[in-house]
């Protein structure tokens, strides 16, 4: 019964309410893991978008970007010897990083950028005020937008050079 | 040199917005439909003027007319079309309850009807040609009753080949007041903005298909915005001002997200009535053919640019770019607004009235999906590069378009080789072969799936005639601030339930508010039937 218990608590955990019935798959970002930190390796996650809460049914920022309410959801993840698994949210170039918070429940945060990158860490500490990532990436996932990819040199416009357009 | 018949009616690339090479394999290809354009030489075409407000009593009778007109835009002639030779059409303004007769007369060489967007009224005045009426012929007329038994803003506009025909100009709006005091808050001016686009290039208008409409995948996205008809809206008003602006969207497929230069914009209503709770916002996205009624607070002097601020893609680059439209102007300046509502503003209301009439199907809420719709598309024949190019591309597709982001592919496809679906998951059945039966005071809810699984999805404004519904939940998550709409709009990959309450019997269509998508097939159609008596209650 105990037993019966604990596990209900840690699926409701993993389980976000209200994503469950009708998850927009199409807007999930699969996390993956790296093979740096053992206790992850085995461990699976998303992350979750919906629209936040807006009179219009979809929800964008005054200049035209998408605002999600992202979130995370971790399992399989075993504790590490020494530190506290943090979520973030960054720009595909790492330029932009907003700390979303230590893995314990689920995590949920906000974003409004065009691509985005959902990193997990391991820190030495869940301190509130870091602003970068210092421990090794255990897991990530890319926004789908950030498979939209140039055409040139690709598909019809083969011929088309990549360097013409700022492609290396 | 001023462009010749024989200049405009031929198919030209449209304009693109991006710097995109062609595509090879299609330097010279045209869609397979001939061009079509109102005769941009005719003689004796009368000069539109500014569209004008025709005040309405109950039983009262307008006379409305679809003729070609002749406009000035960005400084150069077209010939388009018009109601009543205004652009837009007169502003018919009516207290709630009223029936008006509009007898309505067409003297454009191709068929019409007029379908008054939003209203519950008769399913015979509906105007959907083949559903409710016959197409009205060059010459003929046909008299509508239209009948107005909600408050707020709609609008009016043909239910045939609506991607040419409301795109030249046919397109009205009606504005009705409620007849009790303080239905809205006081304000000290109110203004109906229409807004639009429309496809143009150096030698004029860019022509539709003959017998099918080009911009068949993603619909037809305009290079010039319209406010009110004009490419330079403008509006003056005091400092302080709080305004009140009926927002309607009438272009073919453009979502536009609209800021009024920053100033502090509150939601009051959408398109059937208000909302639970007024909130403010910092833009307001207006899908085709959705309402929103917005109060705007100017506080300070200056000049305020109405914008449409956007995401774009450059599908080609796999780029997001912002891309801003400047729609109108708004000069704040002179002697302070008298009186000075700026308190009222700040303080959103609550609408009791709204959340009383709501109640009365809150109890259906938590009911399973009566119906299910899942969204799609199918293409035929379409070249081989834009085959290639679209099934690459589809590894991320934007919730919304808000850009043409593949002019000449989307150009190049007309509704001959593009069919957009509407499923019925229950049957199978798709778009007119699913007719579905209501009792008269059902109360309905349908999930609709808009599949990013397909060739090239997209998101669809759904409208559904002569009801009105709640979208009750947008990916499982409840909405908490329901508002009455009749048009709503569903995103790539997302799903939304709508509750729709048959109130008003009749054959009825739900369809996407995109003209390409609907003249590609996206509709269904409905019976609400009167309810058969009931036993026992009403046989005295
Ligand atoms: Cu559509």
């Amino acid at each position: 019964m105990t037993t019966f218990l604990a596990l209900a608590i840690l699926l409701s955990g993993a389980a976000p309410a209200g994503l469950c019935e009708a998850p927009p798959e199409y807007y999930k970002i699969d996390l993956v893991p790296t093979r740096r930190v053992p206790a992850a390796r085995q461990a699976t996650g998303a992350a979750h978008l919906t629209y936040t809460e807006s009179p219009f049914g979809i929800s964008v920022s005054p200049a035209g970007h998408y605002r999600y309410d992202v979130e995370v959801v971790v399992e399989n993840l075993r504790p590490a010897p020494a530190g506290v698994y943090v979520a973030w949210l960054s720009t595909p170039n790492l330029k932009e990083v907003v700390r979303l918070g230590p893995l314990t429940d689920a995590i949920r945060g906000r974003t409004e950028w065009n691509k985005f990158l959902v990193i997990i860490t391991l820190e030495s500490s869940a301190r509130a005020n870091q602003s970068r990532w210092q421990g090794p990436v255990v897991m990530r996932g890319l926004s789908r937008s950030g498979l939209m990819h140039t055409m040139a040199g690709h598909g019809p416009y083969e011929q088309e050079p990549c360097t013409v357009y700022g492609y290396y | 040199m001023p462009a010749t018949a024989a200049d405009t009616l031929v198919w030209r690339m449209p304009p693109m917005d991006m710097s995109m090479p062609m595509m090879p394999g299609l330097e010279d290809a045209v869609p397979p439909a001939l061009p079509a354009l109102p005769d941009q030489q005719a003689m004796g075409i009368p000069v539109a003027r500014p569209s004008e407000v025709v005040s309405l009593a109950d039983g009262d009778t307008l006379h409305l007319e679809a003729t070609l007109i002749r406009r000035q835009l960005g400084g150069r002639p077209f010939v388009m079309y018009g109601y009543n030779q205004q652009y837009p059409g007169p502003l018919i303004s009516v207290t709630r309850a009223a029936t008006v007769v509009v007898v309505f007369k067409n003297e454009l060489e191709e068929p019409t009807t007029v379908h008054w967007h939003g209203l519950r009224l008769d399913n015979r005045f509906d105007g959907v040609a083949g559903l409710t009426q016959a197409p009205v012929a060059q010459g003929e007329s046909f008299t509508y009753e239209v009948f107005f038994p909600d408050t707020g803003i709609y609008w009016y506009h043909p239910h045939m080949r609506e991607d040419m025909q409301q795109d030249l100009g046919l397109y009205g709006n009606m504005l009705v007041h409620s007849e009790r005091e303080g239905y809205y808050s006081t304000v000290n001016l109110e203004e109906v903005l229409v807004l639009d686009d429309l496809l143009i290039d150096s030698h004029g208008l860019i022509p539709w298909g003959q017998t099918s409409p080009t911009h068949a995948l993603m619909g037809r996205f305009g290079n010039v915005m319209l406010t009110n008809g004009v490419t330079d809206y403008s509006l003056a008003a005091a400092p302080g001002t709080v305004a009140r602006f009926y927002l309607t969207n009438v272009a073919n497929a453009r979502t536009f997200n609209i800021t009024f230069g920053g100033a502090p914009i509150k939601v009051v209503a959408s398109d059937v009535s208000k909302f639970e709770r007024e909130v403010f916002v910092e833009s307001v996205p207006v899908a085709p053919a959705e309402r929103y009624v917005v109060e705007v607070h100017f506080e300070h002097p200056g000049e305020y640019a109405i914008t449409n601020a956007v995401q774009a893609i450059n599908h080609f680059r796999g780029e997001f770019y912002p891309h801003v439209d400047t729609l109108g102007m708004i000069s704040v300046a002179g002697a302070p607004a008298a009186p000075d509502y700026g308190e009222d503003f700040r303080v959103p209301r609550t609408n009791t009235d709204v959340i009383a009439d709501v109640d009365s199907v809150r109890g259906f809420f938590d009911r399973p999906p009566d119906k299910e719709l899942s969204l799609t598309v199918r293409v035929t024949n379409l070249p081989v590069p834009i085959m290639m190019a679209m099934e690459a591309d589809t590894l991320y597709v934007p919730p919304m378009e808000w850009n043409d982001a593949m002019p000449m592919m989307n150009w190049l496809s007309t509704g001959s080789q593009v069919t957009w679906i509407m499923r019925d998951a229950a049957t199978g059945k798709e778009n007119m072969d699913i007719r579905w039966d209501f009792a008269l005071g059902d109360i309905v809810k349908v999930r609709i799936f808009n599949d990013p699984k397909s060739f090239h999805p997209m998101n669809h404004p759904i409208h559904v005639h002569g009801q009105r519904f709640l979208v009750l939940e947008m990916d499982g998550r409840r909405n908490t601030n329901l508002v009455w709409k009749d048009t709503a709009v569903l995103p790539v990959g997302s799903t939304m339930d709508l509750l729709i309450e048959m109130s008003n019997p009749g054959d009825w269509m739900a369809h996407c508010h995109i003209a390409e998508h609907l003249s590609a097939g996206m509709m269904l159609g409905f019976t609400v039937h009167r309810a058969p008596p009931s036993k026992g209650s009403s046989g005295d």
